[in-house]
């Protein structure tokens, strides 16, 4: 039997090759999201092993919160308190020890040769390092390392991107100042930096920028050759002044907790892909399992005829199994080498983004095991229900000579459908009208399973649903809409498992669209309300350098300028975001809905809460919180409990008290607000403003309309890189279009010549298959979008505390996902209508 | 050669020229039609027949343009069908030729009646009601046009094919073997009703059969043996047939292993 099946694959090797394909596809989206993520995560870990090069480092042993600026030396002690430099002295000494580094990290900004704010791809990092002539992992390649205030080396990476020479004068802004330089060296800094900007600074001029205090984050420890790191923690404990709040750890302890932050914080990206990777082997599994359908479909008389030759139903299951085996390994493995080779063009597009990752593409065993398996498998389950169908048929059955057997949706499944999508809904209705507690998992569930519902009922709708979708084709064009339309609907199955592909990408298209239009349109409704400011200062890094707000205030016109700080802060065990601002802000620059106590209280050292976060603590006005950060704890009393969508951080503080917690290197000012004098000319002012902020070059000074378009534009970026992985299911979705098309081509051979010797013209031939195409490929974007778009309209109702108040539906984007799939459809059509078209009409006839 | 008594005002409908078809090459060819010069007159119902594998089909698809001759010309209609583009091919199947198989002629997906008019649909040519009314009661599908061919017999499904061939009023049907899946009553149906197109309505029809009964309701029978025309017999009878076909079979077992099986008829 075995040689049976081989033999089946060898004489069928077309059809084969499609179901390969389709294999193939799933399996490469796969392979590519897994290889991609541990390339992502290997990028960094070589960034952590280049970067964090000691035998042992000095911390603050008390877990403190400060916002973890960027670079990846403050990554390591971001919530912890911050150390005196003067240990560098206390440990130099001691036996053993060669080298002591104090980290001397801190945000900046480059000006390139462009005139424009040097930016990696993604929103990389961009910060200063004090370049220690000892610094182990950065070596001078080119000029010399920078001495002095004004001049700077630039890493190899970012000496390119920006476009300067040595010898050229720039601008750089380091802590908040605006610094004439010259660009004196270029640094090699270990691994590629995934686009991170990177500007060295002799030690002093780091040391007055990002340890003010006298106090950075950590201090590295080299030891002599030969001795081994705990050995060299036990020594500098024993050195460290008592009492002092310091700890020493050793590299190893330091790279894996690093590792494992970034893990945590890649985990999301990690999270992300997998869904989409499991999205398309879902969608392969549809073409798959289709494939499968009708190849057994097709070879029904050869299973008949081997079976009254006595070949036993098992015999006939396991021999298309072996098939579907033989199929799953080979599209597997081939699917593995496209999604390297997927993977690979990713990385061209990124580094063209200015983010290089890693040189290797990882292709671990585990990959490769879980991609071939996850293939090899889907494809058994996938060929298992057709295969049993086959081995069941009685012999005569098959030996019939119209082999077309009308396959009807089942109920079962049909039941199981129903009862999903009435689940899915009430579970949806109940989280719309807070009947729950966890309305967002509520939600998540119920939209789940109105998905999966919708996909076992789609065989029961698709004739009835496919008859209204092809009326206008059936009554224009004569005969042909309704050939198509038999066509469509006479295996209900298949179409809706086609469509259901296509479906899937577009229910995710369609309620990305829905969450895109509301999110801008609730921020835009925000923004009216809340945001009194005449003008509001925002830096494309995230923070305004301090220099500017300081600059701003003082410009003639300007009444107020509000800073807005903001830092991680700790509230017992957790990092909670805080605002640190003047309480005079409110009612000149901001307006914000008090829900219980008052905004005067501020005044008195109290703080605010938002109300999301008060509810979810239990706090009341009047309860007291005890803060902690970097610099210091405070116990403060809550005064008011507001509702702001526009300050969306949980804790607002009055600068006295944030001051008081964060230490100043910790803080970074968000945005500022600035209200102009009255009388003030607000032209003028913006010129003003423009003229003040352009040296930063990061900064850009908005009203709030254009405040509010910037948001928009956040949320589109985003959106771009959700359609481009929604993109590549589709394109999978469009593959089994295709695919099925083709093969039910192939078993419609007969028919298709006897239209064609009755007349039948070989463009109206291709014609019926591209409505068929059409038809299909609306079918599941109808079902997608009404779907997707339809669940995420539940979205403003239920996250409206979380900021998303106004529902959006986008018409004329959801129209454009319609003709989009009309275009779809014709373009998956081209190849089976060719196919069609060019059969010969007398062995279409007589083909068996 | 035998000589055409065809209808001198009108001249043939269809007619072959030293039609040759040869499948295959060197060792393997097989000669299917070795030199047939035939005319099908107009207002005729001729049938061909002869043994299996006597090249009855392929003269049908070479007529009928579906097939290309190896050598020789084929006219039908007026219109030499070797020199037709395969666009002109397709209109003259659309349009001016009825065709009928040996089996599987329906589209599984329409009904009878849109089975029937498909060429006519095909052709964007408006349905004649009286005629198709005439060809529906003819071939007694009336309660059946809303069947689609999975619900309908093997004859039924025969005769709506045979109802599809005559309904856009083609130059020429040709059917082969249009009864051979049918109960001798209702296969009298389709005969009568071809015959009936033919004299009432001078409709032009070849079929193939391999029924003498069937032969018997045609003007003129030509009878086939390896690719060449063999005899002809002008108004039939069943009897007439089947002596004809003895005498064939006669001439032939001298040659051939075993004789020709005469009727391939069907009874259920
Ligand atoms: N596509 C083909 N390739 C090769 N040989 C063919 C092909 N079609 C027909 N033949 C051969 O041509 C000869 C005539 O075949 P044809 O189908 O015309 O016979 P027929 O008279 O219609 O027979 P039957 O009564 O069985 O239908 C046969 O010997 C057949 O084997
Ligand atoms: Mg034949």
């Amino acid at each position: 039997m075995t040689r049976v099946a081989l033999r089946g694959i060898r004489s069928h090797l077309g059809r084969f090759l499609l179901s390969v394909l389709a294999v193939l596809l799933g399996v490469a989206f796969v392979a590519g999201t897994f290889s991609l993520r541990s390339m992502m995560s290997s990028t960094f870990s070589d960034i952590v092993e280049s970067s964090l090069t000691g035998d042992a480092y000095l911390r603050g042993s008390e877990v403190a919160a400060g916002a973890a600026p960027m670079g990846p030396g403050a990554e390591v002690a971001g919530d912890r308190n911050r150390i005196p430099l003067s240990l560098v002295q206390d440990v130099a000494d001691v036996d053993g020890v060669e080298t002591v580094i104090p980290d001397l990290t801190g945000p900046a900004v480059l000006v390139g040769a462009d005139g424009t704010a040097v930016a990696g791809g993604g929103g990389a990092p961009s910060f200063a390092i004090g370049l220690h002539p000892d610094e182990p992992a950065a070596i001078v390649v080119q000029g010399r390392a920078p001495s002095g205030p004004t001049e700077i080396a630039l890493e190899s990476a970012s000496l390119r991107a920006s476009g300067l020479a040595l010898g050229d004068t720039t601008t750089v802004v380091v802590a908040g100042a605006l610094v004439e330089v010259e660009v004196v060296g270029e640094v090699a800094f270990g691994a590629p930096v995934a686009g991170a900007t990177i500007v060295f600074l002799d030690v002093a001029t780091a040391t007055t920028a990002y340890a003010p205090d006298g106090r950075v984050a950590t201090i590295a420890v080299y030891a002599s050759e030969g001795l081994d790191e705990t050995e060299v923690v036990e020594r500098l404990t024993a050195a460290l002044p008592g009492g002092s709040s310091v700890e020493a750890a050793t590299g190893a302890a330091l790279r894996a907790e690093t590792q494992e932050q970034i893990q945590s914080a890649l985990g999301f990206v990690s999270t992300f892909l997998l869904v989409f990777a499991g999205i398309s082997l879902f969608v392969g599994a549809f073409i798959i399992s289709n494939t499968f359908q009708m190849l057994v479909r097709q070879r029904q008389r050869e299973f008949a005829m081997l079976r009254a030759i006595g070949a036993s139903p098992r015999q006939v299951f396991t021999s298309i199994l072996v098939q579907a085996g033989v199929v799953g390994v080979l599209g597997s493995v081939l699917g593995v080498g496209a999604g390297v080779g997927l993977v690979a063009a990713l990385r061209v597009v990124f580094a063209q983004m200015g983010m290089e990752l890693s040189g290797r593409i990882p292709l671990d065993g585990y990959t490769v095991l879980v991609s071939v398996v996850t293939g090899t498998v889907v494809s058994l389950v996938a060929a298992a229900v057709p295969s049993r169908r086959a081995a069941l048929t009685p012999p005569v059955e098959a030996m019939r000579d119209d082999v077309v057997v009308h396959d009807r949706a089942s109920t079962l499944r049909a039941a199981l459908g129903g009862v999903l999508v009435a689940g899915g809904l009430a579970a949806v209705g109940m989280a719309v009208a807070d009947r729950v507690d966890e309305r967002g998992t509520v939600l998540g569930l119920g939209a789940a399973a109105v998905v999966l519902g919708v996909l076992l009922l789609a065989p029961t709708v698709v004739p009835a649903a496919l008859g209204v979708l092809a009326a206008p084709a059936v009554a224009l064009l004569r005969p042909l809409g309704g050939l198509a339309r038999g066509n469509v609907t006479r295996n209900p199955k298949r179409t809706a498992s086609t469509a259901g592909a296509l479906m899937i990408g577009m229910a995710l298209v369609g309620a990305a669209s829905v969450l895109a239009a509301s999110t801008e349109a609730s921020t835009r409704s925000i923004v009216d309300e809340e945001a009194t400011a005449d003008y509001l200062l925002q830096s494309a890094t995230g923070q305004v350098p301090g220099g500017l707000a300081q600059e701003v205030a003082d410009l003639p016109g300007v009444q107020r300028a509000d800073a807005l700080h903001f830092s991680v802060v700790l509230v017992g065990e957790d990092q909670v975001l805080a605002l640190g601002v003047d309480p005079a802000i409110f009612g000149t620059s901001l307006e914000i809905n008090v829900v219980d106590g008052s905004l005067d209280r501020l005044a008195q050292g109290e703080l605010a809460v938002q109300k999301a976060e008060a509810e979810s603590r239990g706090w009341v006005v009047g309860d007291t919180v005890d803060l902690r950060g970097s610099e210091g704890r405070r116990t403060a009393t809550i005064g008011v409990v507001v509702d702001s969508r526009a300050l969306g951080v949980p804790l607002i503080l009055p600068d006295e008290v944030f001051t008081a917690v964060v230490a100043a290197p910790d803080a970074a000012i968000d945005s500022v607000f600035v209200v102009a004098a009255p009388g003030t000319d607000l032209e003028t002012l913006r010129e003003d403003l423009t003229a003040a902020a352009r040296p930063y070059v990061v900064v850009s000074v908005m009203d709030a309309e254009q405040f509010a378009d910037r948001i928009a534009d956040q949320v589109n970026q985003i959106l771009v890189i959700l359609y481009a992985l929604l993109g590549l299911s589709i394109v999978i979705a469009v593959l089994g279009i295709v695919n099925t098309l083709a093969l039910s081509i192939a078993e419609r051979t007969r028919e298709i010549g006897l239209l064609r010797a009755v007349g039948l013209g070989r463009t109206q031939l291709a014609s019926v298959v591209t409505i068929e195409s059409v038809l299909t490929a609306v079918f599941g974007t109808v079902l997608g979008v009404v779907v997707g778009a339809g669940l995420a309209s539940t979205l403003p109702t239920v996250f409206a505390d979380e900021g998303l108040s106004v529902l959006v539906v986008p018409w004329t984007q959801l129209g454009v996902f319609l003709g989009l799939a009309v275009l779809v459809g014709g373009v998956a059509a081209v190849w089976p209508a060719i196919r069609a078209a060019r059969m010969d009409v007398l062995e279409a006839v007589s083909y068996e | 050669m035998p000589e055409t008594a065809a209808d001198p005002t009108a001249g043939p409908i269809a007619s072959a020229r030293d039609l040759v078809k040869i499948y295959g090459k060197g060792e393997t060819a097989v000669r299917a039609l070795d030199g047939i010069s035939v005319d099908f007159g107009r207002g005729d119902l001729t049938a061909i027949m002869g043994p299996s594998g006597s090249g009855k089909s392929t003269l049908m698809h070479c007529m009928a343009g579906l097939d290309t001759p190896t050598s020789g010309t084929v006219v039908v209609d007026g219109d030499d069908v070797g020199r037709m583009k395969q666009s002109q091919l397709t209109r003259l199947r659309r349009t001016r030729l009825g065709f009928v198989f040996q089996a599987f002629n329906l589209i599984p997906t329409l009904t009878a009646e849109e089975n029937i008019t498909l060429p006519l649909d095909i052709a964007r040519r408006p349905v004649d009601r009286d005629w198709f009314d005439t060809v529906v009661d003819a071939v007694g599908l009336r309660d059946r046009l809303d069947h689609r061919p999975s619900e309908l017999s093997g004859g039924q499904q025969q005769r709506v094919a045979c109802a599809r061939a005559l309904a856009s009023r083609p130059a020429v049907v040709f059917a082969d073997e249009p009864t051979g899946n049918l109960d001798s009553r209702s296969s009298g149906e389709v005969l009568g009703f071809l015959r009936r197109s033919v004299d009432e309505l001078g409709q032009s029809v070849v079929m193939v059969t391999h029924d003498p009964t069937a032969a018997s309701y045609a003007h003129r029978v030509l009878f086939l043996a390896d690719g060449r025309l063999v005899a002809e017999l002008a108004d039939p009878t069943s009897e007439s047939v089947l002596d004809a076909l003895r005498d064939l079979g006669a001439g032939r077992a001298e040659r051939d292993a075993p004789p020709v099986a005469v009727g391939r008829r069907v009874s259920r």
